[in-house]
């Protein structure tokens, strides 16, 4: 370790103070957020911006928390991470570690995938599909359609190109099938990918309203993110040019609207540090190997 | 080559597989000899659960099986997009009478979408109670296509703080100058009496929104004046806008008006601004009043009391405002329909069902109908004070219709004021129907007038109105360039939007009028 100079020291201050400020910017909504959900009604009209509740008032979250819709969405979209991310990873991976391997038809499966990257269906066809298999009103609308993201599985293959050819050799020496090999060998090996995959997929089902809003007719059946963009939505009126500023029911108050945000945040959000490690290694994939 | 073959065998198959997807549907009404009917509509709130006890007492009544989805209507948009190119249509579709989800209705009116209507509506009592300027606004190429779902002629109309009128001793405004003095003086004045300086004039959002016109000579949505060649110009490039801008302007250099007015939502608006009770002058209808916001209202100012601004008398001698769209929305019809009148007849019964108005009196458990409508005493709705007050949406069969809005003989006939809870609402609603009842409105010429520029470029061209203007009420553009603005919007395409607008008024055989 070398001798710290001064202007060493300037650099880290200033360095410190430009990250906390970054950070704070990062932070900021969900400080007002959090605020807001645990202020009164009036003590939010009253003042321009809270950043901590004057009087603690839990009403709002009772009043959420009592609403059957949003923890029955809760479960759904819970069901939906779980279940959706398994198909995501089995898909991925089993897809991805073939086209690594020199099969038949590789490359022209490669070339699918990556055509399928690059021009997305819209949402028309994809409705149109979704309709024609009949998972209209599943909430396996909300999986099947996306069980490959197709970015995720190029970068998996690469990391998959990464493991050297002569441990599947070894392994078939010692009289191991390929789904031996598949299982015992490449997915233990596996793990940091996975893990960053694994997290991809899942905050992208667990945020993901639209296609239950397209799919899914029965309330009943809906995700966290319709019921939440309905609370949140139907507070903020369409103030167009017409002026159409008569509803049938007024807005729910902001403070409902925020702690619902915080609640349909918090769950995907302690799912991150435990992933941490595994995830900054993840992220890397695919890049200079050293 | 072998790619290619793969291409077209997995295209087949999709093909296939949606052809397949398409057939199954619509004709599997035999099931128990009851007709199959569905529907969609837009819903603001919740949707209801879609087995509730309400649907089952409409399919017992009808002898139907009537499937109806309610989409959150902030989505509605893309979501019937999608379903109609589905080309599975529902039986019903339920539309807004406004914004891009009321141009898709005469777009696809127009490409055949619909059922023609013209040959039913003198048949069903609440179809005969729709007047001919409401039914000119469901036309495309001259045939009817929608239901107009009813609206009262009541548009938000600006209401003022009498109390603070009164603490100040000033009367009400009866011209705009008077109403800028008494804006100053809500801001100067402590109206208030709190000593401090916290309240001002009057409250505003984006888009210069809500529209302070003191009557249809100043609304920038009535098509009221007219330019040299005699054609109806839109109210937002008139003399009388600019008029209303330079009083906008004034009140802000005196800081009467919503500061950061140009990046506030309308939420903000209303919870922030004047429910807060920071302004003194505000908008208001009889209908559709929020109880909550004027709850936080009373909760600052307990002596807080609106009142009504009557419109003012315009130059030209006119008074009154202008009357709101004769549709809140419309129900339109599959024209996959065209061969089924019996089931054409049934889904119009089940709409006239919904749209029978009950006054007040008839509002009891003792009208079966109405009983019915509301899900039974005691399970959708119990009495209280004389009032019904629903309770399970689900419960009641009208949730479920199409169309339940009571198509009301007259606008006092409403007598919304009865609706409300907190008794200042109550008020306020009050005198808000006695001056609609007491005054005239304009009715504008252009209510159901879509033409194909208005689809591509209307919007375009009044946020370009609407943002030029919010300068020169900032001060970033001065208000002596008027003239020229109105010359940038023609160039832009203004020109064709007022020539292809007055040839569909005068096509339809129609003009404004006063009522």
């Amino acid at each position: 370790m070398h001798h710290r100079t001064l202007p060493d020291r300037v650099v880290d201050i200033l360095n410190a103070a430009v990250l906390a400020v970054i950070a704070f910017t990062m932070l900021f909504p969900f400080i007002y957020i959090f605020a807001v959900s645990f202020s009164s009604l009036s003590a939010f009209s009253q003042s321009d911006l809270i950043l901590w509740p004057e009087k603690w008032v839990t009403d709002a979250y009772e009043y959420i928390l009592e609403s059957e819709a949003f923890i029955r969405s809760l479960y759904v979209t819970a069901f939906v991470t779980v279940a959706g991310t398994f198909v995501n990873l089995t898909v991925t991976s089993m897809m991805a570690y073939a086209l690594s391997r020199p099969i038949t038809g590789g490359r022209m499966f490669q070339f699918m995938v990556l055509f399928t990257f690059l021009f997305t269906p819209g949402m028309i066809p994809t409705y149109l599909i979704v309709k024609a298999t009949g998972l209209i009103d599943s909430v396996w609308s909300l999986i099947l359609p996306a069980a490959v993201n197709s970015f995720n599985l190029i970068v998996m293959r690469q990391f998959f190109l990464n493991i050297p050819n002569e441990l599947n050799e070894a392994a078939v020496i010692d009289g191991a099938n390929d789904l031996q090999i598949f299982f015992r060998i490449i997915l233990p090996l596996s793990k940091p990918a996975l893990a960053a995959f694994g997290l991809f997929y899942a905050v992208s089902h667990w945020n993901n309203y639209f296609a239950g809003l397209l799919y899914l007719n029965d309330p009943a059946k809906w995700p966290i993110q319709v019921v939440l963009r309905q609370i949140v939505v139907v507070g903020e009126p369409t103030a167009t040019l017409g002026g159409q500023h008569l509803l049938e029911n007024p807005p729910p108050p902001e403070t409902v609207q925020m702690a619902a945000i915080l609640l349909a945040t918090l769950p995907i959000l302690i799912i991150y540090p435990f992933l941490q490690k595994h995830f900054a290694k993840g992220v890397m994939l695919g890049s200079i190997k050293g | 080559m072998k790619f290619k073959r793969f291409m077209t065998a997995g295209l087949t198959l999709c093909l296939a597989a949606s052809v397949a997807g398409c057939s199954d549907n619509g004709e599997k009404s035999a099931e128990n000899g009851k007709m199959t009917i569905t529907a969609m509509k837009y819903i603001y709130g919740d949707p209801p659960p879609i087995d509730g006890p309400g649907l089952k007492k409409i399919n017992e009544k009808f002898k139907v099986d009537y499937q109806p989805r309610f989409i959150p209507e902030a989505d509605y948009d893309e979501k019937l997009t999608a379903v109609m190119a589905s080309g599975d249509v529902p039986d019903i579709v339920g539309f807004k009478g406004f914004g891009v989800n009321e141009m898709k209705f005469y777009t696809w009116a127009k490409q055949g979408a619909f059922l023609p209507l013209d040959e039913y509506i003198k048949d069903y009592p609440t179809f005969k109670m729709v007047p001919d300027y409401a039914w000119d606004a469901m036309k495309v190429d001259g045939k009817i296509y929608g239901i107009p779902e009813y609206s009262p002629v009541s548009e938000v109309t600006p209401v003022i703080r009498k109390d603070w009128l009164d603490k100040l001793g000033l009367k009400m405004p009866t011209n705009y100058e008077e109403l800028k003095k008494v804006a100053i003086a809500f801001t100067k004045q402590d109206p208030d009496g709190n000593g401090k300086d916290d309240t001002y004039g009057i409250a505003m959002g984006q888009n210069i929104d809500p529209d302070y016109n003191m009557g249809a000579y100043w609304d920038y949505t009535a098509w009221y004046h007219k330019n040299e060649q005699g054609r109806y110009i839109p109210g937002i490039i008139s003399d009388a806008r600019k008029q209303l801008i330079q009083f906008y302007a004034d009140l802000y250099k005196e800081g009467a008006l919503t500061r950061d007015f140009a990046l506030m939502s309308w939420g903000d608006v209303n919870s922030k601004e004047f429910y807060a009770g920071k302004a003194g002058i505000f908008i208001a209808a009889p209908q559709g009043m929020s109880e909550p916001y004027m709850q936080s209202l009373l909760q600052v100012h307990p002596e807080a009391e609106l009142v009504p601004i009557p419109p003012f008398q315009a130059p030209d001698g006119s008074k009154g405002f202008r009357a709101r769209k004769p549709y809140f929305g419309m129900t339109a019809l599959s024209a996959k329909l065209a061969d089924q009148p019996e089931k054409v007849k049934r889904i119009l019964e089940m709409i006239d069902f919904g749209r029978k108005f009950y006054p007040w009196e008839e509002r009891t458990p003792d009208n079966k109908d109405f009983d019915w409508l509301w899900g039974h005493q005691g399970e959708g709705y119990v009495m209280k004070g004389g009032k019904p007050v629903a309770q399970k949406p689900e419960s009641q069969p009208r949730t479920y219709l199409p169309d339940k809005k009571g198509w009301a003989p007259s606008l006092e006939a409403n007598r919304y004021s009865m609706e409300y809870n907190v008794p200042q609402l109550a008020n306020l609603t009050r005198q808000l129907e006695q001056m609609h009842v007491q005054t005239k409105h304009y009715f504008n010429p252009v209510n159901g007038i879509i033409p194909e520029i208005e689809q591509q470029k209307g919007e375009e061209l009044r946020q370009f109105l609407i943002n030029e203007q919010t300068k020169m009420i900032v001060g970033q553009r001065p208000i002596d360039e008027w003239d020229q603005m109105v010359q940038e919007f023609l160039n832009k395409g203004g020109a064709q939007w007022i020539k292809e607008m007055n040839e569909a008024i005068q096509a339809g055989n129609r003009q404004g009028f006063w009522k």
